[in-house]
This record gives C-alpha cells, structure tokens and sequence, in this order.
C-alpha cells in the first residue's frame, strides 16, 4: 500500500513547507505564546511527511 | 481583554485548508479504479492491510463532536474524563479483538445485522439494522450541526456554506471510491488530528506551568481519575464507583465498541481474520494516548481562564460557561496564521472522518440488510453496486437535512437521541449471549432486546437527574444526568441478559449443526502459535493492558 503512504507523505510534506516557511518569513506570533510555534511545528510536519515518503519508497 | 472570540484566517490558512481539500479528493479519484463489484464498495472486499484499518478503527469514531465534546469535558470534569477511554474504550477493543473478532469475521457475514440473522433470525436482523441505519443518519446531521454552528461563531462562516462544502466533498469522495476510499481518507485526517491538536496540548499546557501547573490552579479532582470516585458528591461528573465501572466501564463502552457497525466495519474490512483480530488491539494504542491530545487541552484552557491573561472560556447565553469553544478559543490564543490552518484543518478532518464513517456503515446496512433483505432479493450483483452508489448520496442528503433540521427543533434531537440510548443499552448482552452460548435463541434475542430497550425507558421514566426523566413516578434521584444515563445502561442490560436466557430456555434450540462458524464452541479459534509475538492477538492486549493499568496509576 505504499500509495497511501506517498499521499500521506505528500501532503504533509507540502503542508510542512508551507508552515516552516511561514514561520522564518514572518514574524507572526499568536496572542498567549511568544514562541515560532510555526517553525517548530513546521519543521515535525516536514518530518513526518518526509519519513512517510521514506517509508513508501522502501517498500516500493 | 483581548478579543479570543473571532479568528482572523489569512490566506496561508485558507491555502492549507484547500491543500486538504485537494488531497482527500484526489485519495477517492485514485481509489475509485478499484471498485467494480457491491462488495468492493460497501466491504473493500476484505483486502486492507492492518494497520490502515487499525487507523480508520479510532478515525471513524473521532468525529468533530468527539474532540470538541472531548475538549470541553476535560474543561467541565478534568482528567475524569479520560475513563471514557481508559475504563471505556480501551477494555472494551481487547474484548472485541480477542473474542468477538472470530465470530465476526469468520460467519463471513458483511455486516454486524447480518450476523444477527445468521445467528438468530431475520426479525432480530431487521430491528439492529433499521434503528442502527436511522441512529446513523442522525449522528451524522447533529455532528454536522455541530461544526456548522460552530464555524459559524468562530470563523463567521455561514452555516451554509460550511454545512453544504464538507458534506459535498465526503459525497464525492465516499461515492467515488466507497469503504476503501473513507477508509484511507481516515487514516489521512487521523494523522491530521493528531499532528494538528497535540502542538495545541503542548503549548497550553506548558503555558499554564506544566502538570502541576494545572495542579496548583485547580481543585484536586481536576487532575485526578479515581482519587475521587468513592462518593458522587466528591467529584462534577456526579458518578460513583459502581455505575462508573458497571455501567460506562462494561455496559455503554463494550455495547459501542463491539456492536457498534461503524467501527466493526472497519476490522471487518481487514485482509485476513488475524488482521481482523489486530486491528482493534493496534488501535488501542493511539486511543490510549489520544486523552492528552483532546481532553488535556480542556484542563489547561480551564486553568489558563484563571491566571488573568485576558483569557477566558466564553460565556454561554442562557448562564454559564460556553466549554464546547474551549478548544476553538485555545487555538486563537496559541496558534499564530499557518499552525491555525493546520489546526482547523484538522477540525474540519476530524468532522469528515466522523460523517464519512456514519454514511459507510449506513450504505452497508441499507444495501445489504434492509434492500437485499427485503426489497429485492436476487438482482444480479452490479444492481446493487448502483444502489449503494445511490444510498451514498441519499444517505448525505439525509445527514444534511437533519442537520437542518437539529437547528430548528433542538427538542425533537435531544429526545430522539435519548429513546436511541434506551435501544442501544442492551445490545451488548444480545451478543454475549448469542457469541458464547450456543442455546441462546432468535426469539430469546429479539423479546431480550425488547425487554431491555423497555427496561432503560422504564429507569428514566422512575427516576430523576438534573431534573431530566421521572415522566412516571420519582423513585429514586440520582445526582447527575451521567450517573442516570449509566444506570439506565446497567438496567437495561441485565434485563435484556435474564430475559434473554428465559425466553431461550423455553424455546425450540437451532440444531448445532446451523451454527458453526456463529458460536464459541462450535467455531475454530484461530491459532496464532507461528506468528511473531508482536502479531499474536494475545501478547499485543497484554501489552495494551499493562499500559492502560499503568496509566490509570499514573492519574489516580
């Protein structure tokens, strides 16, 4: 089944692009946390999708 | 004060919110080349890999009323509340992976009705399958009332558009590739969930100074599960000890998790009868852990309300707090533009997931239970693939209708949610009879479920909570609508248990030889003796269960 796994994969991937970038790009901070929750958080998406593709690849 | 009501979306949220969009499309395009028979449609022709359908176990269930209700009983009940997965959930997935899977599986049959009628007979089929089949549709309109409300408060979005959006994409997606396609597409929005609320957890609670941050802000009873459980009045949910663990611990939690189609379906759906029997104990894995991701984030927007950052549970309009905007609040307050749309996302996932799941096990059960059972009996096998596709669209079309509908006429839902829990509460002593004791009778199953569904009306009728029930006479008052609501489960399961045996012993037994592959005893248990252990059903609910103990010690 390693075509759910390349979806999965995918999505996350773009997803987590699209917050790290956000979060070195901007200096936007939520209300109550002064942290770059966009960058770290960010950064464990990119990860996963990353280690989900790795997966499909394997097995592929 | 800081506005915490509205959130603001900018384009990088709305961006990841299509991104989602896009793929769950794309997840039902892929998928629907695989569909050619009813069976692939409705049961994925029993060819998923385990640990896709472990995922879908807990996805199916996960729906936007769970983690927004979740979230907002962590705020209203603490950490108490995780005994709907450590004494409710959990327990009652080893039992239907290690005992009830063999006979599921192994009867061959497509749907939990379906073994019904082959182990007792077609009325007691037909009466689980039209309320499960009604019970479904309204499950799905109330959690879609739900999201769009709240959409609605949160993101000013109109109830509409939201409504209408995240039905039309389940419709095309669950119709494009049917089972398999909601399946995969819940393996996808339960990463979601996860990856999008535990950053949530994470920061909130740390904001609010840790665990014994949360301690040193609350009463004691907020972070403690059992400590406080010895009396009602000692703890808000109002339950003591007995109705705690008898009546959500045995009765309500093992009646949903080992009857309940919508999450059987998905172990049914698994490629070999070991994989069946895996599927729940993996997924009791994630569940066991998913209290930190959905209801602690509740505790810490309660202890948060209290330190005067400016943040505050919203106020209901009639009195009192608002708890179901707890977690919507929260992600205002800790998710800047980007994680936000993750967030929501997520949110919008976990509604998908829900509603995806209720249409599935609805289609199952109008297709085959209700229209081949009934309707047409012997049509060849590509008239039914065009019913279910039909039943797919007439089953969205019904959720969305009663998700209007649960808008104008709030007491008409509450009431017939309540008659839906008086028919549910004996449903797990008809199959513990009918699994483990080879006498148990058709006519002793279908008087037992009537006896019983009359017994859990007769106990709210009897006694009052919160002011709910005593329509025929107050005997007894319990001290909260919870503490009622396990009662009347204990109730009605004993009764349909004891009728059951009676009406069984006094009618004419099926001749064994009917009932293989039906019945413990008459049915070889599968051996798993060459397997690894991590594959063996045995060792994993071992594990599963020195962890669960665990945790219950760890929060006692």
């Amino acid at each position: 089944m390693s075509d759910l796994r390349t979806s999965i994969g995918g999505f996350f991937s773009l997803v987590g692009l699209i917050v790290t970038a956000t979060g070195v790009v901007s200096g936007n901070r939520a209300p109550l946390d002064t942290t770059n929750v966009n960058l770290y958080a960010g950064v464990v998406l990119l990860v996963f999708g990353g280690l989900m593709l790795w997966l499909s690849r394997r097995s592929s | 004060m800081l506005d915490f009501r509205w959130v603001k979306l900018a384009a990088v949220d709305y961006l990841i919110l299509s991104l989602y969009f896009a793929f769950v499309l794309g997840i039902g395009w892929f998928i629907r080349r695989r569909v050619t028979t009813s069976a692939d449609f409705l049961t994925s022709g029993r060819s998923v890999p385990v640990w896709i359908t472990s995922l879908a176990f807990i996805a199916a269930n996960l729906g936007a009323q769970e983690v927004i209700g979740m979230c907002a009983s962590g705020a209203k009940y603490g950490i108490m509340t995780a005994h709907f997965y450590w004494i409710g959930a959990v327990p009652a997935m080893l039992f239907v992976g290690l005992f009830m899977m063999p006979f599921y599986y192994g009867s061959r049959a497509r749907s939990v009705p379906e073994y019904l009628r082959l182990r007792f007979d077609e009325k007691t089929r037909t009466l689980n399958a039209i309320t499960f089949a009604v019970m479904t549709i309204f499950s799905s309109g109330i959690s879609m009332y739900a999201l769009g409300l709240l959409f609605e408060l949160v993101l000013g979005w109109s109830f509409t558009a939201s409504v209408l959006l995240s039905a039309f994409i389940v419709l095309i997606y669950t119709f494009l590739g049917g089972l398999t396609s909601a399946i995969y597409n819940e393996v996808l929005q339960f990463f979601l969930i996860v990856l999008g609320f535990a950053p949530l957890s994470i920061l909130a609670v740390r904001r609010a100074g840790g665990w014994s941050g949360l301690g040193a802000r609350l009463p004691e009873v907020m972070t403690h599960t059992w400590s406080q459980v010895r009396d009602a009045s000692q703890n808000p949910m109002g339950v003591e000890v007995f109705g705690l663990v008898a009546g959500l611990g045995f009765v309500l939690s093992f009646g949903y998790w080992c009857t309940d189609f919508l999450v059987v379906q998905r172990a049914m759906a698994a490629d070999s009868m070991s994989a069946a029997r895996r599927t729940p104990l993996i997924a009791a894995f994630p569940k066991m852990i998913m209290p930190f991701i959905v209801i602690v984030p509740g505790i810490a927007a309660l202890a948060l309300s209290r330190m005067s950052l400016g943040y505050a549970i919203p106020p209901k309009a009639g009195g009192g707090l608002d708890y179901d905007q707890a977690l919507t609040t929260l992600m205002a307050q800790f998710y800047p533009s980007g994680m936000l749309g993750v967030g929501l996302t997520a949110l919008m996932a976990s509604f998908m997931s829900g509603m995806a799941g209720n249409v599935t096990a609805f289609n199952t059960v109008w297709t085959y239970d209700l229209y081949q059972g009934h309707i047409r009996k012997h049509a060849p096998d590509s008239h039914y693939l065009t019913v279910a596709r039909l039943t797919t669209v007439a089953g969205v079309v019904l959720s969305v209708a009663t998700a209007y509908l649960a808008s104008r006429f709030n007491n008409i839902m509450d009431f017939l949610q309540l008659v839906f829990g008086f028919v549910n509460a004996p449903l797990f002593a008809t199959f513990l009879l009918g699994m483990f004791w080879k006498r148990t009778t058709g006519h002793g199953a279908f008087t037992g479920l009537l006896a019983g569904t009359a017994a859990a009306a007769a106990t709210h009728g009897l006694t009052v909570a919160e002011g709910k029930g005593g329509w025929l006479a107050m005997v007894h008052t319990f001290p909260s609508t919870m503490a009622q609501n396990f009662w009347i489960a204990i109730f009605a399961w004993s009764t349909c248990f004891l009728v059951t045996i009676l009406v069984s012993l006094a009618s004419r037994p099926r001749p064994e030889h009917e009932l293989h592959n039906l019945v413990y005893g008459l049915t070889a248990i599968p051996r798993d003796s060459d397997l690894p252990w991590y594959k063996r059903p045995l060792a994993l609910a071992l594990v599963v269960g020195v962890a669960l103990i665990g945790l219950n010690l760890l929060f006692w």
